[in-house]
């Protein structure tokens, strides 16, 4: 955006470029609203998801928006845990954009259900065997710490003024920060891995069913969150031409991305060795067979989630050659980013689409579950696309997300 | 300290002896403690306590409910899936009527017939009702206890607790189960040839299954019928197989059909490997499979 002033200007201009960003965001929204109110009215009939493929594009941004809400634990840790108070500037904004993913995957969760009505029944009736009630409890823990953590932050906005014991109580609750950092920690390791788990534990699924799931959720979770908060925060800067947290900073933490990345990227290596060459069994090799001729799952495996999403990233992140430009930086972010939601689409999509065998004979088998994401899932993506950037946008004019000291 | 240069000899004081000493005495123990100590989890699952929770999932004690399928009986009439389909008003397909390859999401009965074919090429049918595993991959999954197993191990619907999510449609290894994803609207073509509608239809964003007929089980029990041998209390899909080709009964009763069929005759259970523990037997065909 071209919109960069000196200084900091009080009030956005309303210049062409700015109103052309709120209306996408407006049209973005409006076209969020309608496709959603048109799923609450007709029910998921009106969705291409199908019995045989009961998830799709939804739960690809819910796994998405939580992986790319790692940025607020794995930083809030790195400052308040292991005191490495030079990242201080920017936990805020790690804790906000965090917030703006949990809450994106909520919203997101609440249209994928068949019944929205009862979304409270996790908190009422529990389930503990079920690892999609440990990750609902988790998520809403989480999404109360972060607002907690963040409270501080709203209530330092200009409207406070009028309201001083707000502020008293925000400052309260900044002394609780890393105990709050701690507990976040907590709960994030465990969700982000659960995650994986959704998929690991279903032992009937041949290509989910292996231990290594959480594990590379959570890797792929801490290395790609972090990325992304440093690519919002460059953006932030270009845009409102504040310069809010030093370069090095940023840089630090690209590398720390494209290191776990590596990591992430060996334990990939190491899953595809052992699921699909020394330890294969006959229903995963079949499962993989049948992926590779029938859908772009390979395609899409090597070039998106390996190359884009993993290999191109680390060699921006960690290269002096590239990880002095900003721009390659915030491109690696993106590219990271890319892999991340192509991971998650096929990890769901992929799994889904082998078709469960379960009968006697060699006759009878289910259809592949062919699916592509309907009109009205596209549109309720695209609203929750713009609820991310409304937010993004917000927060970046109203609230100071990047103070500079806090003095501890 | 901070006056001396950095040294990169190694000094060892008093107190980093204490600590390294007494981290390395507290992971001894903490170790033994979680390994076979009393805050180890596994500490107490010994053999016969691993045999004890498999007892515990499949002697309940009282009833438990299964049914036996002879693939080598069953002629693929069909019978089964028209009468479930009306006594529970099942929104299914008709197959013949079902044309339309394309059609993204057709409507699945409960209980489905396939035609099947041995190793050999011998062909036979294949009929699935809910198999009632005794160790539910449904049951684990579902976030807020809407399925779950009764006393008498069937595995059951809680059609107002169901908040839509599909885990367990995901979970089961049998594609038991099936998704309302629409209000129904439709008029079932099996009312009333192959029975009536016993039980109301289930509302829009459930999921749904197989119940073995519990409304006729419950019901049955009260007014002192037996399941599996009295046909008022028996599932419809066994009432009217013109074959007897399926049984019903209590597989913790010695007595009941069910049992002596197991004890008799050579059964398989489906994906026996997954530790399912499914309550449903089957009789392989003659030639084998």
């Amino acid at each position: 955006m071209a919109t960069s002033t000196v200084g900091g200007q009080k009030r956005f201009s309303l210049n062409p470029a700015t109103l052309a960003w709120i209306g996408l965001i407006i049209l973005c929204l409006g076209i969020g609203i309608i496709s959603a109110l048109a799923v609450f009215w007709n029910g998921l009939y009106i969705t291409n998801m199908s019995d045989s493929v009961p998830w799709g594009l939804w739960i690809t941004i819910d796994l998405s928006a939580i992986a790319l809400g790692a940025g607020a634990f794995t930083l809030s840790a790195v400052v308040y845990l292991f005191g490495l108070k030079r990242f201080q500037p920017i936990v805020r904004f790690a804790v906000f954009v965090g917030f703006i993913g949990y809450s994106t995957a909520l919203l997101t969760l609440v249209m994928d259900i068949g019944r929205p009505d009862r979304f409270w029944h996790p908190w009422v009736y529990w389930n503990v065997h079920s690892v999609l009630w440990e990750i609902t409890w988790c998520i809403t823990i989480y999404l109360a710490i972060m607002l907690v953590e963040f409270a501080p932050v709203i209530a330092e906005a200009k409207f406070f003024d009028r309201y001083p014991w707000v502020r008293k109580i925000a400052k309260y609750l900044h002394k609780l920060a890393p105990f709050l950092a701690l507990l976040g920690l907590g709960i994030s390791l465990l969700h982000q891995s659960s995650l994986g788990a959704t998929y690991g534990i279903v032992k009937s699924r041949p290509i989910w069913f292996k231990p290594s799931m959480p594990i590379m959720f959570i890797l792929s979770a801490i290395a790609v969150g972090p990325a992304l908060t440093m690519a919002l925060a460059y953006i932030a800067e270009w845009v409102s031409g504040k310069k809010s947290v030093p370069d090095d900073v940023l840089r630090s933490i690209a590398r720390f991305s494209g290191f776990v990345l590596l990591v992430y990227g060996y334990i990939r290596f190491w899953d595809l060795a052992a699921v699909t060459y020394y330890g294969r069994t006959p229903s995963v090799s079949e499962a993989f067979n049948l992926l590779r001729q029938q859908t772009p799952y390979n395609f899409s495996f090597w070039v998106f989630e390996i190359f884009v999403g993993i290999i191109l990233p680390a060699i921006l992140f960690l290269t002096p050659r590239f990880n002095r430009n900003p721009g390659y930086l915030v491109m690696g972010a993106l590219f990271a980013v890319t892999g991340i939601v192509i991971n998650r689409w096929n990890v769901t999509v992929g799994g889904l689409f082998v078709p469960l065998s379960y009968s006697p004979g060699t006759l009878y088998q289910l259809e592949p579950g062919k699916y592509f994401p309907g009109l009205p899932e596209w549109g309720v993506a695209i609203g929750i696309i713009g609820y991310g950037l409304a937010m993004l946008t917000l927060g970046i004019r109203y609230l100071p997300l990047f103070s500079k000291e806090e003095h501890s | 300290m901070s006056k001396k240069k950095t040294k990169l000899k190694l000094e060892l004081t008093r107190r980093d002896f204490l600590i390294v000493g007494g981290a390395a005495a507290g992971s001894v123990v903490a170790s033994q403690l979680l390994t076979t100590g009393p805050l180890s989890p596994f500490a107490n699952i010994k053999q016969e306590q691993v045999e004890g929770i498999e007892e515990a999932i499949l002697n309940v004690t009282g009833h438990r409910w299964g049914m036996v399928i002879n693939l080598d009986k069953c002629i693929g009439c069909e019978y089964c899936l028209r009468a479930c389909s009306a006594t529970n008003d099942v929104w299914v397909d008709i197959p013949s009527e079902n044309n339309d390859p394309e059609k993204k999401r057709p409507e699945k009965p409960w209980n489905i017939v396939v035609n099947e074919k041995t190793t050999a090429g011998t062909p036979f049918y294949f009929s699935r009702p809910c198999l009632h595993c005794g160790d539910a991959p449904c049951v684990e999954v579902c976030p807020v206890k809407a399925t779950y197993h009764r006393e008498d191990g069937l595995v059951i619907m809680n059609y107002d607790r169901c908040i839509g999510c599909r885990y367990c449609e995901i979970a089961c290894p049998y594609d038991a189960r099936k998704f309302n994803w629409q209000e129904r609207t439709d008029v079932n073509p099996y009312i009333p040839t192959w029975g009536i509608a016993e039980i109301p239809r289930r509302p829009r964003g459930v999921v749904e299954k197989c119940t073995f007929c519990i409304h006729r089980i419950d019901a049955g029990l009260k007014a002192g019928y037996i399941p599996g041998e009295d046909l008022e209390a028996t599932p419809a899909c066994v009432n009217i197989c013109p074959v007897g080709a399926r049984l019903f009964g209590d597989l913790n009763d010695p007595d009941s059909k069910v049992s002596q069929i197991i004890s008799t005759e050579t059964t398989i259970r489906l994906r026996e490997e997954l530790g399912t523990e499914t309550s449903v037997y089957y009789i392989i065909p003659r030639e084998g499979l």
